[in-house]
């Protein structure tokens, strides 16, 4: 968490190495393979056709459409999951009883529920909404929980001594602050599954979207499209980790 | 109760009266960690409680906070029993226990604003009591930023600020080297002087007992009871090497170490649990 403390640039330089190693690769492979340009197309015409998607705009009406319903869905996640989260952490015997129901979800990966989601919510965006719901609501809800329980018992008897003599007072003065870093931390670890779930979503029957873009490129045989999409869904996924770690670094006390 | 210089002092005694604890643990038989206890804590007294390691003396300062309830007697603060943590029974922890997540002023301020003292008010009250710790200048710092003594000094600006009747500290030096231990005890005992409340002090060291307290009281192997009560009539501050001095540190060291080959025979003996 310290490394988010360093400037920008010295977290860009790694990625830079890295992106110049898997460009490299590439370029072997296509030479050496001579694979077929719609099996694996060079960088560099990869590279034309994502300016291409840029100048055009389409690469932004795709990744708005994206971006847009993975932070609704985050935020609707956050919304049920934080509560949830709280109650769970402060009441054993509510806890008791919703873990086994978690547990028991938990594995079912986001992609198991594709199916369910065409039958109950059609093809339209709340299908897709739902599939991120499903891939953003455990890490925030697990972390919640565990930042809750893990609030050192000795702030509690501070808070308690300090004038917090109702529930509701120790609650929102001493647990929910002391629990803050670790609900910031499940919300970012969040976002990223729920990026990362996209494609699943976006694989019901999309008009637009990042994942439209990789499914339609793979119909019409265009795999420079289908890269296209990949390399903005990785560049746009640690872009937003490094943003949430700014914005952790503004809750990061206990670090 | 505006005036941060009141005259009228805050200051209660305490009654311990047969006052017993036994903890009860799932796997062995119960657990008694004090013997019936009688004490009565006159106000503006510094006690210093000595024992050896698990023998109750952070269990009866854990009644006195409010956060066990004995399994019989009781302990009254005033007139009033002890029931539950109250702001004015002020706690130092060994740990500092301050709240990472607000800077050094909103610490000490935080017992106050649930008095429901005005922001202004606070500030102001909080201040001066960095100001007695030495720390006003690191007001506005983050707690993350301060070294062990310094935090200390704030918890100590924090009990301080709400005026409580009685403060509790839990071997509140302890995780302190040695040079800023006898600052901090210094700083403690001026600051104790102007306004005598009725302290009761953890401790481990008997020479922090000696030069802190005007009664030591030692406590025996666990099941805890008193050992020595013994009432140190030299004036302050007290000279460590003055022979008065040593000589009550022996009395102190004597009674312990009576206690202290108990605890040991204990360990070796039988099958002894340990805390």
């Amino acid at each position: 968490m310290k490394s988010a403390a360093k400037p920008f640039g010295s977290s860009i330089v790694p990625f830079i190495y890295a992106s110049l190693f898997i460009v490299t690769v590439w370029q072997l492979v296509v030479t050496f393979t001579n694979a077929h340009v719609a099996l694996l197309p060079p960088p560099l015409l990869t590279a034309e056709t994502f300016f291409e998607l840029i100048i055009s705009g389409e690469l932004f009406v795709h990744t708005g459409a994206s971006l847009g319903r993975v932070v609704a869905a985050w935020v609707l996640s956050a919304v049920v999951a934080i509560p949830l989260g709280l109650a769970m952490g402060r009441f054993m015997r509510f806890e008791r009883v919703m873990d086994p129901l978690i547990e028991l979800f938990r594995p079912i990966s986001p992609l198991a529920w594709i199916p369910l989601a065409i039958l109950w919510f059609g093809i339209g965006e709340t299908g897709k909404i739902f599939i991120i719901f499903i891939a953003t609501f455990f890490p925030i809800l697990l972390n919640t929980v565990s930042g809750v329980k893990g609030v050192d018992p000795v702030l509690i008897r501070a808070g308690q001594v300090l004038g917090c003599d109702t529930d509701r007072a120790l609650f929102t003065k001493v647990i929910l602050p002391a629990a803050m870093p670790t609900i910031v931390v499940g919300l970012r670890i969040s976002f990223g599954t729920g990026w990362a779930a996209i494609i699943a979503a976006e694989l019901v029957a999309a008009q637009v979207g990042l994942g439209y873009l990789i499914a339609d490129g793979m119909e019409i045989l265009r795999s420079d499209l289908v890269l296209v999409g990949m390399i903005t869904i990785g560049i746009l996924g640690v872009l937003i980790d490094a943003v949430f770690r700014i914005l952790n670094n503004r809750f990061a006390w206990g670090s | 109760m505006t005036d941060t210089t009141d005259t009228t002092l805050n200051t209660k005694g305490i009654t311990i009266k047969r006052t017993a604890v036994t903890f009860n643990t799932d796997t062995d038989s119960p657990v008694e960690a004090l013997r019936p206890i009688d004490l009565d804590i006159a106000p503006g007294d510094f006690i210093a409680l000595v024992g050896p390691s698990g023998c109750g003396k952070s269990t009866l300062l854990n009644v006195l906070a409010g956060f066990i309830k004995p399994t019989s007697g009781s302990a009254l603060v005033g007139d009033e029993p002890i029931t539950k943590p109250d702001i004015d029974h002020g706690v130092v922890f060994q740990d500092y226990a301050l709240f990472p997540w607000l800077n050094v002023i909103d610490n000490v301020a935080f017992g106050l604003e649930r008095q429901g003292i005005g922001k202004q008010e606070r500030y102001a009250r909080a201040l001066d009591n960095l100001d007695m710790v030495g720390l006003k200048d690191s007001a506005y710092k983050k707690v993350t930023e301060l070294s062990g003594g310094m935090k200390q000094r704030v918890a100590i600006a924090r009990v301080f600020a709400t005026d409580p009747s009685i403060i509790l500290m839990d071997e509140p030096f302890g995780a302190l080297d040695a040079l800023t231990r006898r600052f901090l005890q210094h700083q403690l005992l001026e600051i104790w002087q102007k306004n005598r409340k009725t302290v009761v002090f953890v401790t481990h060291s008997v020479q922090e007992a000696v030069y802190l307290a005007n009664r030591v009281i030692v406590m025996t192997a666990r099941p805890g009871r008193i050992k020595l009560d013994h009432r140190i009539e030299l004036d302050y501050p007290r000279d460590f090497a003055s022979s008065e001095f040593r000589t009550l540190e022996k009395l102190v060291y004597d009674q312990l170490d009576e206690e202290l080959a108990k605890t040991f025979s204990l360990e070796g003996g039988q099958g002894y649990s340990g805390d």
